[in-house]
C-alpha cells in the first residue's frame, strides 16, 4: 500500500504478525511442556477429587500460608497492586475494549478515564519499584537474568507511551499511538519467548501442584 | 548380643569414624557431566517440565527455606539449588531449545562439584519451598532430581555412599541385620512383649529401621504392644524388616528400588494386607506414594502409618487410650515427609488428644512446618553439621516459643536430629515419640 | 475591471464602503492569526494589490470544493476574495465554454507567465491518462503545461492535495496528487473533503497581503489552519476525557452530545480548522450534528478502515490466521516434545554402574 503510515503499520501489518507470533509462540511452548507427559501415578491416593483439587490450587496459591505472609508481605502486596493496577488500565480503558473488541469480537463495559489514569500510574511506579528491589535485593539480583529485565521493560514501555498517547504529549497523537501500538506488539511478540510466559503458565503449574498435593490429603 | 540403646554419644563416635577415610569417587568431568545429563533426561517429565517453565525468579522461595533463613546467604534460595536442571532442559528438552541454546550456559564438572554441597548439605528436600511458591512450582522435586544427577555423576556424599553400599550389597544399614533384630525380639522377650517374628502369613506386617534398632528400641516394643493391645493379626521379619531407604535419600534409584522389592516380595508372599511403617518420614513417603511407581504396578496392600492406625484403632474401637488430666502439654513436631508431603497430619494431633494432652502448636505447624533439619539420614555427613545446626536453631526457637512441656515427634531421624541438635546447644527440651506416648498410656 | 486597477479602486467602483473593506481586512488578518496592529498592513497590501490572475483547473474532482466555496447567502469574505483575483479561468464559474474558454485560458498562461497562481481541484490520473480530459487534453499533460510558468499552485482539496476519493483502493485510474506530478515549483495543499471555504481563502489572502507562501506543515498544509488536530479543540473532549461515549447514533450518549470515539470518530488523528472556524460561516461541524470525523483533510482517508472503526481497533487480516498459527504452535510443541521423549527413553535404557 502506498504512503503507509508508521500508524498504517502499527495498526495493520505490525499487529497481525504479533498475534501470529504470540499465538504460535504461546502454543508452541505450552504444549511443548506438557506433552513431555509423565507416567500415571500408581500409589492409592487418599483423596479422589483431583479437578477440584488443581482448580482449587489455581485459585488459593494467590494467597500466600499464614506461616509466610511476614516474611513475603512486600512482594505480596505489590503483586497484587501491580496486577490488579495493569488489569484495570488494560481491560477498563474504553479505547482498548475497542481493539479487543476487534480482534476477538466482543467487548464489555469501561471504567472512567480518570480511574484509569490512575491505575496507569500506579502500574508505572509499582513496576518500577519492583524493578529496583530486583536489581538491589540479594536473592532477587543473584538468580535474575536478561529475561526478567528484558520481560519488564517491554511491558513497562506499552505502560509509558500509553499514558503519554492518552496525554497527547511529547509528538503529534498519531505517532504516539503509532508507537504505543508498537510497543505493545513488541511486548507480544516477546511473550511466548520468556517470563511473561507465566501468565499462561499460572494455571497448568498452579493446578498440577493442586492434584500432586490433593491426592496425598495435602493442601497444596 | 548386646541389646541396650546405644547412646547418643556413642552413636555420634559412630558416625565420625565413617567420615574417616572416605573419600569422593574418582570419574573425569566429562564422564559425569554425561552421566548427570543421562539422570537429568530420564527423570525429565511433563509435570518437571512446566515446573521449569514457570519460575518467576520472585525469590519466595528463599524465605521459606531454612537454609537460606539461617544464613541470609542467597545460594541456598532453592530456585537456585535447581539451577542446574533448569540450563540442562533449557538447553536439551524445552520446546524452544534452539532458542534458548545459545543464551544457555551448558553444564560443567565445577558446576556438578559445586552443586554438591547445594544438594546435599544445604537441602533436607524438606518441601516447605513448594508451599511457598506462588506458581505452585514443586520446587523439591527438581531439586531431587538435581540430586539424582549428581548421583549418577559420582558425588553422593561420601558417608551416604558407604550407607547406601551397605543397603545395596548387604542389606544392613549401620551393622544392623538379622542378628540383630533377633536379638531384640528376644530380649521383647524377656520383657514379656510378645512379638511375632518371621510368620509366613499375616494380615499386618511391620516394618522397623536400624535407628530404632540401635537407639530407640522402645519405640519398636511400642509399636509391638500396640499391635497386640489392637488385636491385630501381625509379624516382623527379620529378612525384610528395615524400610530405611537410602536409595531415596542419596538419589540412588537401583538401591531404592531394590530395597523397595525387598519388602513388597516379602509382603505379598506372605499375603500381607496392610504394611506398617515405623516411625520414619521417609520411608513412609517411599513405600505409601513411590514404591507402587517404582514396581510398575499398584501394591497388592495398604501401606499405612503407625498414626494412622493407632487413630484408626481407636475409631473402631479397638484400642482405648487413658486420658491424662494433670495438663500436660506436648507440642508436635511434624516430620516433612509424613506429613507436609505424606498427608499425616491430623492423625497425630488426634491420638495425642485423645490421651488428654494439650497440644499447642508451633508458629508454623502442619504443612507450613519447619524442617528439623536433618534431612532423614544427612546427619551422618560430616560435612555441612554447622549449617545443619543453625536450621536446627529455627525449629528450636519455635518448639519453645510454643511453650509446652515436651516435644512429640514421628519420626526416627526427626528425633535424632532434634537430640543431636539438643546436644550440640545444651537444649533441656524434653523429646519423645509418639509412639511411646501411646505405649505408655495404653488403657487396660 | 482594468486589468492595472488595483482592487482597493475596483472594490470603491463595487461600492464597497472602506468600512466594509476594513471589516474585511480585520477579518482576513484574524484569520492569519496576525495581531491588531497588522491589519493597517493588510489594508495597505491589499488597497494597492494587483488583481493576479488565477487560473482554476479541475480534474477528476466532484466540483464540491467549488461548490463549498461559492455556497454564500451574503456578501462574504469568499465572494471578496473571488473580486480580488482575476479568475481567469474556472469550468463551473466561467460564462464561456468550449474553444474559447481554452483559448482564454492560454492568453491568460501567457500574459502573466511567471506570475499567475495555479488553482488544482481533483487528482490526476495516470494509470490511463485518457480516463479525464479536457477539450481532449490529458489532466497530466495540462497540469504539466500550466504548472511550468506558475508562480505557485495551490491543490484545493484532498484530491488533488492527496490523490482524494479517487485513489482509494483499487485505484482503477491511477489516480494522484498534483505533488507527486509537479515537483519544481512551491504547492500550497488545502486538503479537506471539501475544505472549509474561509481556509482557501485565508491562503488566498495571505498571498495577497505578504506576496509569499504561508508556513506550511509536513503535508505541504498551512499550518494556520493545519496545525492542531479537531481532537485538541473539540468541544466535546471533556467527555472523552470522562470516558463518557456515544455507543449507538441514537442512545441516551449521543443525545448528551457524549464523545463520539466509539463511533469511528478520527478527530485525534485530524487535523483541520472545523473545531474553529466551523461550516457555514461558523454554524456547525461534523461533531457538533453528531457525526464522528471521517478525517477527510489526511491523505488515504478512504482507506483507514471503516469511518465507524474506533480509531484503537486494529486494522489487521483475519481470525481464521490466527487458528493456523495455533495449529503450527500445536504441532512444532508436539514434535519437539515427541524429540525429547525419544531422548529420556534412550536415557532410560542404558544402564550404567
Amino acid at each position: 500500500m502506498e504512503n503507509m503510515t508508521l500508524l498504517d503499520f502499527a495498526r495493520g501489518p505490525g499487529l497481525q504478525w504479533a498475534l501470529w507470533i504470540f499465538t504460535f509462540g504461546v502454543v508452541w511452548r505450552l504444549v511443548g511442556a506438557i506433552f513431555l507427559l509423565a507416567r500415571k501415578d500408581l500409589s492409592k491416593p487418599r483423596r479422589h477429587n483431583s479437578l477440584v483439587a488443581g482448580i482449587g490450587a489455581v485459585i488459593s496459591r494467590s494467597a500466600p500460608a499464614h506461616a509466610f505472609e511476614k516474611k513475603i508481605r512486600f512482594q505480596h502486596v505489590t503483586g497484587y497492586a501491580w496486577h490488579f493496577a495493569l488489569f484495570i488500565s488494560v481491560l477498563f480503558f474504553a479505547p482498548h475494549i475497542l481493539f479487543f473488541e476487534s480482534v476477538l469480537g466482543f467487548g464489555w463495559p469501561h471504567l472512567p478515564n480518570a480511574i484509569i489514569l490512575l491505575t496507569g500510574v500506579i502500574a508505572i511506579g509499582v513496576l518500577v519499584a519492583l524493578l529496583i528491589r530486583r536489581a538491589t535485593h540479594p536473592v532477587q539480583r543473584f538468580i535474575s537474568n536478561a529475561d526478567d529485565y528484558i520481560s519488564i521493560f517491554v511491558v513497562l514501555v506499552p505502560l509509558i507511551t500509553g499514558l503519554l498517547a492518552f496525554a497527547h504529549f511529547g509528538a503529534r497523537y498519531e505517532t504516539l499511538l503509532a508507537i504505543h501500538l508498537l510497543s505493545v506488539e513488541v511486548m507480544l511478540i516477546w511473550f511466548p519467548f520468556g517470563k511473561l510466559m507465566h501468565a499462561v503458565m499460572t494455571v497448568p503449574a498452579r493446578f498440577q501442584a493442586g492434584t500432586a498435593f490433593g491426592r496425598r490429603g495435602v493442601k497444596a | 548380643m548386646n541389646t541396650e540403646p546405644m547412646s547418643l554419644q556413642d552413636f555420634r563416635g559412630l558416625l565420625t569414624n565413617m567420615c574417616e577415610g572416605v573419600s569422593g569417587r574418582d570419574l573425569s568431568d566429562e564422564d559425569r557431566v554425561r552421566r548427570a545429563k543421562k539422570a537429568f533426561a530420564q527423570k525429565l517429565n511433563g509435570h518437571r517440565a512446566v515446573d521449569l517453565d514457570s519460575c518467576l525468579h520472585c525469590g519466595m522461595c528463599a524465605e521459606a527455606c531454612h537454609f537460606y533463613e539461617a544464613t541470609q546467604d542467597e545460594k541456598y534460595a532453592p530456585v537456585y539449588k535447581y539451577r542446574l536442571l533448569r540450563r540442562f532442559y533449557r538447553r536439551e528438552m524445552s520446546p524452544m531449545r534452539w532458542f534458548y541454546r545459545p543464551f544457555t550456559r551448558d553444564i560443567s564438572g565445577a558446576d556438578l562439584k559445586e552443586w554438591q554441597h547445594l544438594v546435599y548439605e544445604a537441602c533436607t528436600g524438606c518441601g516447605r519451598c513448594d508451599m511457598i511458591c506462588p506458581m505452585g512450582i514443586k520446587i523439591s522435586a527438581a531439586i531431587r532430581v538435581v540430586r539424582h544427577g549428581l548421583a549418577a555423576a559420582g558425588y553422593v556424599p561420601p558417608e551416604m555412599r558407604i550407607l547406601r553400599d551397605e543397603q545395596r550389597d548387604q542389606n544392613t544399614q549401620f551393622g544392623v541385620g538379622a542378628e540383630k533384630l533377633k536379638a531384640l525380639v528376644a530380649e521383647f522377650s524377656a520383657q514379656g512383649i510378645d512379638v511375632p517374628l518371621d510368620r509366613d502369613q499375616a494380615d499386618v506386617m511391620l516394618l522397623t529401621t536400624a535407628v530404632e534398632v540401635l537407639l530407640f528400641p522402645d519405640a519398636l516394643a511400642a509399636n509391638a504392644r500396640i499391635l497386640n493391645k489392637a488385636g491385630a493379626d501381625w509379624t516382623i521379619r527379620s529378612d525384610a524388616f528395615e524400610a530405611a531407604n537410602v536409595g531415596i535419600i542419596t538419589g540412588d534409584d537401583p538401591t531404592m528400588d531394590l530395597a523397595i522389592k525387598r519388602i513388597v516380595d516379602k509382603a505379598k508372599a506372605c499375603g500381607v494386607k496392610t504394611l506398617l511403617m515405623p516411625e520414619s518420614g521417609h520411608a513412609y513417603q517411599t513405600m505409601r506414594w513411590e514404591a507402587a511407581n517404582e514396581m510398575g504396578e499398584p501394591l497388592t496392600f495398604d501401606v499405612v502409618s503407625m498414626p494412622e492406625f493407632i487413630s484408626s484403632a481407636i475409631a473402631k474401637g479397638r484400642l482405648t487410650l487413658n486420658k491424662q488430666s494433670n495438663g500436660t502439654s506436648v507440642t508436635y513436631h511434624d516430620p516433612c515427609r509424613l506429613s507436609r508431603k505424606g498427608g499425616v497430619t491430623q492423625q497425630p494431633r488426634d491420638v495425642l488428644a485423645a490421651m488428654g494432652l494439650d497440644v499447642r502448636e508451633t508458629a508454623s505447624t502442619g504443612r507450613e512446618n519447619y524442617c528439623c533439619g536433618g534431612g532423614c539420614g544427612e546427619y551422618v555427613m560430616c560435612k555441612g553439621a554447622d549449617l545443619r545446626q543453625k536450621a536446627f536453631e529455627i525449629k528450636r526457637r519455635e518448639l519453645d516459643e510454643a511453650g509446652a512441656d515436651a516435644v512429640v515427634t514421628g519420626c526416627a531421624n526427626c528425633r535424632m536430629n532434634l537430640m543431636i541438635g539438643a546436644d550440640n546447644s545444651g537444649w533441656q527440651m524434653p523429646i519423645t515419640s509418639l509412639v511411646e506416648t501411646v505405649a505408655a498410656n495404653l488403657a487396660d | 475591471m482594468r486589468k492595472n486597477q488595483n482592487l482597493g479602486e475596483y472594490l470603491q467602483m463595487q461600492g464597497v464602503s472602506r468600512r466594509g473593506f476594513l471589516k474585511f481586512c480585520s477579518a482576513t488578518a484574524s484569520l492569519m492569526a496576525l495581531p491588531p496592529s497588522a491589519v493597517a498592513q493588510v489594508a495597505e497590501a491589499l488597497a494597492t494589490a494587483r488583481r493576479p490572475s488565477v487560473i482554476w483547473l479541475s480534474f477528476q474532482e466532484c466540483t464540491g470544493c467549488t461548490e463549498s466555496l461559492t455556497r454564500s447567502h451574503a456578501p462574504t469574505v469568499e465572494s471578496l476574495i473571488f473580486d480580488a483575483i482575476s479568475l481567469d479561468y474556472h469550468h463551473t464559474l466561467q460564462a464561456a465554454a468550449g474553444h474559447g474558454a481554452e483559448a482564454a485560458r492560454e492568453a491568460a498562461m501567457e500574459e502573466n507567465s511567471g506570475e499567475y497562481i495555479l488553482v488544482v481541484d481533483g487528482s490526476i490520473p495516470v494509470g490511463n491518462p485518457a480516463y479525464s480530459t479536457i477539450a481532449g487534453i490529458s489532466n497530466l499533460d495540462m497540469l504539466k503545461e500550466a504548472a511550468e510558468h506558475c508562480f505557485a499552485i495551490v491543490a484545493v482539496g484532498t484530491c488533488a492535495a492527496f490523490g482524494g476519493l479517487p485513489n482509494a483502493q483499487p485505484n482503477p485510474t491511477g489516480a494522484v496528487s498534483v505533488s507527486e506530478i509537479v515537483k519544481d515549483k512551491p504547492i500550497i495543499n488545502v486538503s479537506g473533503c471539501p475544505p472549509i471555504p474561509v481556509v482557501i481563502t485565508g491562503v488566498l489572502a495571505h498571498f495577497l497581503t505578504f506576496g509569499t507562501i504561508p508556513e506550511l506543515d509536513a503535508l505541504g498544509r498551512p499550518t494556520a489552519f493545519f496545525g492542531q488536530n479537531i481532537h485538541d479543540r473539540c468541544y466535546r473532549r471533556p467527555f472523552y476525557e470522562r470516558g463518557e461515549f456515544a455507543e449507538t447514533f441514537d442512545d441516551e450518549g449521543a443525545r448528551k452530545g457524549w464523545c463520539l470515539y466509539k463511533l469511528g470518530c478520527k478527530g485525534p488523528t485530524t487535523y483541520n480548522a472545523c473545531a474553529t472556524l466551523k461550516w457555514n460561516q461558523g454554524t456547525s461541524f461534523p461533531i457538533q450534528a453528531g457525526h464522528g470525523c471521517i478525517g477527510c483533510s489526511e491523505p488515504q482517508f478512504w482507506d483507514k478502515g471503516g469511518f465507524y472503526d474506533p480509531l484503537s481497533a486494529g486494522q489487521w487480516g483475519s481470525r481464521d490466521a490466527l487458528l493456523g498459527a495455533a495449529a503450527a504452535g500445536a504441532a512444532l510443541g508436539v514434535g519437539s516434545a515427541l524429540a525429547a521423549r525419544a531422548r529420556k527413553k534412550r536415557a532410560m535404557a542404558e544402564e550404567e554402574a
